[in-house]
């Protein structure tokens, strides 16, 4: 969803191609939980639904403009390692955004993400899945940046926690760090569009070439969860222990057939923190853009992510085929 | 669209709050605490989950600094809480692996050490 905002930000630009997904999903791995995580997916499969993410932001265009926007995604499991999930989002631009400069509204398109967990390793706090994101074109508004042709992204993604370092290294265990590697490819090219030049009437075209971009991005995590059931019980307050602060990092680069989009990597550097609840979770991060092209001023992103293994572990929260076989860790998620 | 948000998101919170979500369950605190130290060795280890527990499905081993296993074998679970008698071990680090299945048939497991007389 996040990303989604530096697509409007850079008309244009081959940020046009990147996939919208947002963070969502939750995994448990040995004595890990992999909390969703709100800039980037996290790396397993579960059933889950993220709603709302709300994200306000100032984008990188001249002039600047702000963008809201409002999002959900709903994640079914149909094998315990494979999942379907369905995201759309709503986008609000003040002026002087928009085609007509007086703003816009709109729907962005609608995304569908296919992921299958490939391994899951509980002893090394290990897991690895992959997926395909489609961006469904023309189900979207134009007048918010919405493109007109499908977008197909593979991406790769990958947890690792620390819980296997030493003794001597204790407090460095509740670390973890997922990541997410995807390659945007669009289903045209080139888009062409037909106009006439205002000052001599003459018919104009112009042809903008749709690149193909490297999606990456990462996230480095304490869990206080995991300090407190697995490490070290410090006595903290339930509600501290609940926390699990950590940095995110969204990046967009393109990297073939940029003739007219450049290859400048844009993206943000999320600071915040997730509060972990029984059956649901709250995350809030700031979104600090790398550069002039990525924003122009701290934005921030929130969101409310419901766990519907937990909530209805016999109905939507279990896979439509297969058990639900989900061990998991000592987190005191409730 | 964010006024059909709130309206969409207050119902579920209503559900959470007054509904029988019943959820993984999770280690919530143990007796000797996770990582800390106790004088002398304890006769037992109890643990306190954040759901109710399966009895025929939950078990806990504890060994010693030199790997012996030194758990009794048999755990008594009641509602949330599971113990384990040990036998003596001695000073050092005790290691504590639990495996639980909670009554909403989710299976959890994990792990934590406590230092005896150090």
């Amino acid at each position: 969803m996040f990303i989604r905002l530096i697509r409007a930000g850079l008309p244009g630009l081959a940020i046009a191609l990147v996939p919208m997904g947002e963070g969502v999903a939750h995994e448990i791995v040995g004595n890990r939980f992999f909390p969703a995580t709100l800039g980037i997916d996290d790396p397993g499969v579960n059933d889950e639904l993220s709603f709302p993410t709300v994200s306000s932001f100032k984008t990188g265009d001249d002039p600047s403009f702000k963008q809201r926007d409002i999002s959900g995604e709903f994640s079914k499991r149909i094998t315990e390692a494979f999942a379907v999930s369905f995201g759309v989002t709503h986008s609000h631009f003040s002026a002087p955004g928009g085609p007509t400069g007086f703003g816009a509204d709109g729907f962005q398109n609608l995304e569908t993400t296919f992921k299958y967990r490939l391994f899951k390793d509980p002893l090394h706090e290990f897991v690895m899945s992959v997926g395909l994101s489609v961006e469904w074109g023309r189900t979207g508004a134009q007048s918010v940046g919405a493109e007109q042709f499908n977008v197909y992204t593979p991406t790769l993604y990958v947890g690792k926690g620390f819980g296997d370092l030493p003794d001597a290294l204790s407090w460095i265990r509740p670390v973890a760090v997922t990541g997410q590697f995807g390659y945007a490819i669009p289903g045209r090219r080139s888009t062409t569009t037909f106009g006439v030049d205002p000052d001599t009437g003459d018919p104009t075209v112009d042809t903008e070439f749709n690149p193909r971009v490297l999606n990456w991005g990462g996230t480095v995590q304490y869990s206080m969860p995991y300090l407190k059931s697995a490490v070290y019980d410090l006595g903290l307050p339930d509600f501290i222990n609940r926390f699990i602060p950590l940095v995110e990092a969204t990046m967009q680069t393109p990297v073939s057939n940029t003739f007219t989009s450049g290859t400048m990597t844009t993206g943000t550097i999320n600071p915040g923190f997730l509060w972990v609840g029984n059956t649901f979770q709250v995350g809030v991060e700031a979104l600090i853009p790398i550069n002039r092209q990525s924003g122009t001023n701290v934005g921030v992103i929130a969101q409310l992510h419901f766990y519907l293994d937990d909530i209805d572990p016999r109905g939507i929260g279990k896979p439509i085929f297969g058990p639900a076989v989900q061990p998991a860790s000592p987190f005191p998620r409730n | 669209m964010r006024n059909s948000a709130i309206g969409l998101t207050i119902p579920l919170l209503v559900l959470l709050a007054t509904g029988e979500a019943s959820a993984h369950a999770f280690l919530d605190h143990a007796e000797p605490r996770v990582g800390n130290t106790v004088a002398t060795a304890p006769r037992e280890v109890t643990l306190w989950f954040t759901q109710k527990l399966e009895p025929a499905f939950s078990t806990i081993t504890v060994t010693n600094s030199a790997g012996q296993r030194i758990d009794t074998g048999k755990a008594r679970v009641s509602g949330s809480q599971m113990t384990i008698g040990l036998r003596p071990g001695g000073a050092g680090t005790y290691h504590v692996t639990w495996r639980v299945l909670s009554v909403d048939t989710h299976t959890t497991d994990g792990s934590f050490s406590f230092q005896v007389g150090k």
